[in-house]
């Protein structure tokens, strides 16, 4: 037997070994020499918007965004889809005037008026509405719930837009089917309420001229406001920003609730029973033009209905959808607007006159007053001129009017849209009292929006950022509506109106009107140190 | 020269277009659910190099206030990130930021235990994972732009410039304001000074900072032992040599083997 083996090995122990280190060596030294380049650090693949890519640290003119607080109940901010483009804050602080007028640092508060400008002016969307699509789809589908909906004057000239339709196209029928198409039991207009407010503000206007010229103010509850000039309180955004910035004019603010909230508490009491519905089955639902109008539906003091029957967690209006979510919900059901047969509103709150529908414009809700004012001081309808008041007509930012009412005197007006101009008339006011000066308007009409309603924060935005040929077609069919379309134009005609009084309120301004369609503000001014420029 | 930024706690109103200018420039995810950037639940995360903070406080007039504070790498002047860093992955650039090279980087993960402000993240969910952290936006610093966090402020909370000259300037802005602000200047000499300072009219420690830290730089504790290393090393080795020289020597002579001459004997 061979011990010894006949074939020599090829690679000795040695050699192996040898091989091996040279091997680890080199391979060592290759990956060692990688540390010289230390190769390309992370981040900086990236893009920022062309303006802040400049040499220096130079402050760059638009930039930023505008803070939203995340519990804000109107808008919110999906961060995906911000570009950083500043449009926001342009918005809010050279237009509304709202963003910079305040002292940093800030205290508890986000200063938002809720207004919604910033979603109108976003390019992306990022900045949109809060979605209640599905909450309100929720309780569609209860059958034990009695959903009713109101619609807001400046929804029927604009919401035809999303389906195609040009700028303005009025599609008031073919909304109202659409609405009773995705299952709403009762689809009532916030015309109808808006003549109710005019019946109440015009009461009102008059008891604080009588007051300011030496009679007695009339209205039996609470505090009796006498201040002038009267403030127009409809516009929650504005009411917001005048308990923020002017609480010491507080006392000139309308105590009257807006549409949206007196169809509320009307639905949840008046309707209620003349229908014999319980009020804890109705849920109120409202399509606004107006992102503002969700804060409002929440405010604390909005369920006059339910306090004044014992249940005070009962809502005035429960939820409120913008005019973009309702053409989503329209959208999500499959139905083509543009295709309905146009069908009217239900009775006891679907009647609505052209005083009512002019609400949309800035100016309107002025000269729909100014047209029931005439007739509640003179007994007699006003004459055709103020069926055309061309002085508070129009996209300026303040108009003022003057007119002359028999037996009265003169009535000095004045209309503000966009909040930037409301500051004008307001430190002008601020300064009068302040000075002791006798007021200088009668009765003041503000929008925060510019434009008013027709170019809310709830509007489909046709133009981006918003144009004034969008508002211009929007106002053309409003006033087109009431000078040719409806058959009524004055409010205290209104015959659903004359009902309510007739049968449940008593009269305006009575111990009914004022639980269920009258408010109170709250001053704010504590949440900030607000500063007069930005 | 080099570069530093001095943040003014008091003027940001949490509007989160840093952390959006900062998502847009380094292209991070969101993910508003579980990693939010703004609010009392933001964190520094992997995908989040920078957040804005909220507080609840007490302001000045003893009413309840909102503070926010942005948050991210705060680029020390010595960092303990980059000495703990057996690569030198994380390295302090001259200009300023402390940058992380991934090329580098053995995912030892020292950086994230070396951190005094525990500032480093990791990307967990990745199957090859690489440290993470503001990288002050070197690349734009480089050619003289401003970091992008800082170029969208609103309300310029921010300024950017010489770390030495911005240490002055936030002196003098207490000095101008005494009634507001603390009288501290938060990374002026917390470990050693870091490049971004902030100024508050709240403790910091009540805004999420981390106080609690040596006024010294990190990296200078261990130097002390450090850099005596080599001296150390070499001096030993020539006591031992010399020694085992020695010994040798007297060994030999000692078994009388060999004469002094060292020649074999005849």
């Amino acid at each position: 037997m061979n011990t010894k083996s006949t074939i020599d090995p090829q690679c000795s122990r040695r050699f192996f070994l040898k091989g091996l280190g040279t091997a680890g060596m080199a391979g060592a030294l290759a990956t060692l020499s990688g540390c010289k380049d230390a190769g390309k650090p992370i981040g900086g693949e990236g893009w920022t918007p062309q303006q802040y890519n400049a040499p220096g640290s130079w402050p760059v003119q638009v930039r930023g965004r505008v803070p939203i607080d995340p519990n804000n109940p109107s808008i919110v901010r999906d961060d995906r889809k911000c570009i950083l483009c500043g449009q926001c804050a342009e918005a809010c602080e050279r237009v509304q005037s709202v963003e910079g007028f305040y002292e940093l640092p800030i205290k508890d508060d986000i200063t938002c008026v809720n207004c919604g400008q910033c979603a109108l002016w976003c390019p992306t969307g990022a900045i949109s509405e809060r979605d209640d699509i599905e909450k309100v789809l929720k309780v569609i589908s209860d059958t034990k719930l009695h959903v009713i909906v109101q619609t807001a004057p400046a929804t029927r000239i604009a919401i035809g837009e999303e389906f195609g339709m040009p700028a303005g196209s009025i599609v008031e029928g073919k909304m109202v089917a659409a609405l009773k198409q995705l299952g709403f039991d009762r689809v009532f207009d916030t015309n109808f309420s808006a003549d109710l407010t005019i019946m109440e503000e015009g009461t009102e206007l008059v008891s604080r001229i009588k007051a300011a010229g030496g009679g007695q103010a009339q209205g039996d509850h609470g505090h009796i406001p006498t201040a002038l000039p009267q403030f127009t309180s409809c516009s929650p955004g504005w009411v917001k920003f005048c308990e923020y910035f002017y609480p010491d004019l507080l006392e000139n603010m309308s105590t009257c609730k807006s549409p949206q909230q007196m169809l509320g508490s009307v639905a949840k009491s008046y309707y209620a029973k003349k229908k014999s519905i319980d009020p804890k089955q109705i849920v109120s639902v409202a399509i606004m033009p107006c992102t503002a109008k969700k804060y409002e539906a929440a405010r604390g003091e909005m369920n006059s209905a339910g306090a004044a029957a014992g249940t005070p967690e009962l809502r005035d209006v429960d939820f409120v959808l913008t005019t973009r979510e309702l053409a989503r919900m329209i959208k999500g059901k499959g139905i083509d607007l543009a295709k309905l047969e146009p069908q009217p509103y239900d009775s006891l709150m679907g009647e609505g006159t052209g005083a009512a529908v002019i609400f949309a414009a800035t100016g309107g809700v002025m000269e729909a007053a100014i047209r029931s004012g005439y007739f509640l001081l003179t007994g007699q309808n006003p004459p055709d001129a103020l069926l055309n008041l061309t002085a508070v007509r129009g996209l300026q930012g303040v108009k003022e009017a003057s007119l002359n009412v028999p037996g009265v005197g003169e009535l000095r007006v004045a209309v503000a849209s966009g909040l930037g101009n409301a500051r004008q008339l307001l430190d002008q006011i601020r300064a009068d009292k302040q000075a002791g000066r006798p007021p200088r308007y009668h009765f003041i009409e503000f929008m925060a929006c510019p434009g008013g309603c027709i170019s809310g924060g709830g509007q489909p935005k046709t133009s981006v950022p918003p144009s004034d040929w969008v508002r211009q077609e929007r106002m053309k069919s409003i006033y087109a509506i009431d000078a040719k379309l409806y058959k009524k134009r004055l409010s205290h005609e209104n015959k659903e109106v004359m009902d309510l009084y007739a049968d449940y309120l008593g009269k305006p301004n009575g111990e009914m009107a004022h639980k269920l369609l009258h408010t109170t503000y709250t001053d704010r001014s504590a949440h900030l140190t607000a500063k007069t420029k930005a | 020269m080099s570069k530093g930024v001095l943040v003014d706690m008091t003027k940001c109103f949490g509007c989160g277009a840093c952390t959006v200018a900062c998502k847009l420039w380094n292209e991070k995810k969101y993910d508003e659910v579980n990693k939010p950037t703004l609010g009392d639940k933001a964190q520094l995360v992997d995908i989040n190099w920078t957040v804005v903070s909220k507080h609840d406080v007490t302001d000045t007039s003893g009413q309840a206030a909102w503070r926010f504070a942005k948050k991210q790498c705060l680029h020390c002047v010595d960092p303990a990130c980059a000495s703990s860093c057996l690569v030198g992955a994380l390295r302090k650039t001259p200009e300023g930021p402390v940058v992380y090279h991934p090329d580098l980087c053995v995912g030892c993960r020292y950086c994230m235990v070396a951190c005094p402000f525990n500032i480093p993240k990791y990307e967990w969910d990745k199957s090859f994972p690489k440290v993470s952290k503001c990288q002050m936006c070197s690349s734009r610093v480089a050619v003289g732009e401003q970091p992008a966090c800082i170029a969208v402020c609103p309300n310029q909370v921010m300024t950017f410039g010489d770390r030495d000259q911005l240490v002055q300037e936030a002196h003098k802005r207490i000095e101008g304001n005494q009634q507001l602000y603390v009288n501290h200047v938060f990374g002026e000499t917390e470990v050693g000074g870091t490049a971004w300072l902030y100024l508050s009219d709240q403790p910091f420690n009540r805004l999420g900072f981390k106080t609690a830290v040596p006024q010294e730089s990190l990296p200078a504790f261990t130097w002390q032992i450090l850099s005596k290393l080599p001296m150390i090393l070499v001096g030993w080795t020539a006591i031992l040599s010399g020694l085992y020289f020695f010994n040798k020597r007297r060994n030999a002579i000692a078994e009388g083997k060999q004469d002094s001459t060292g020649g074999p004997q005849s």
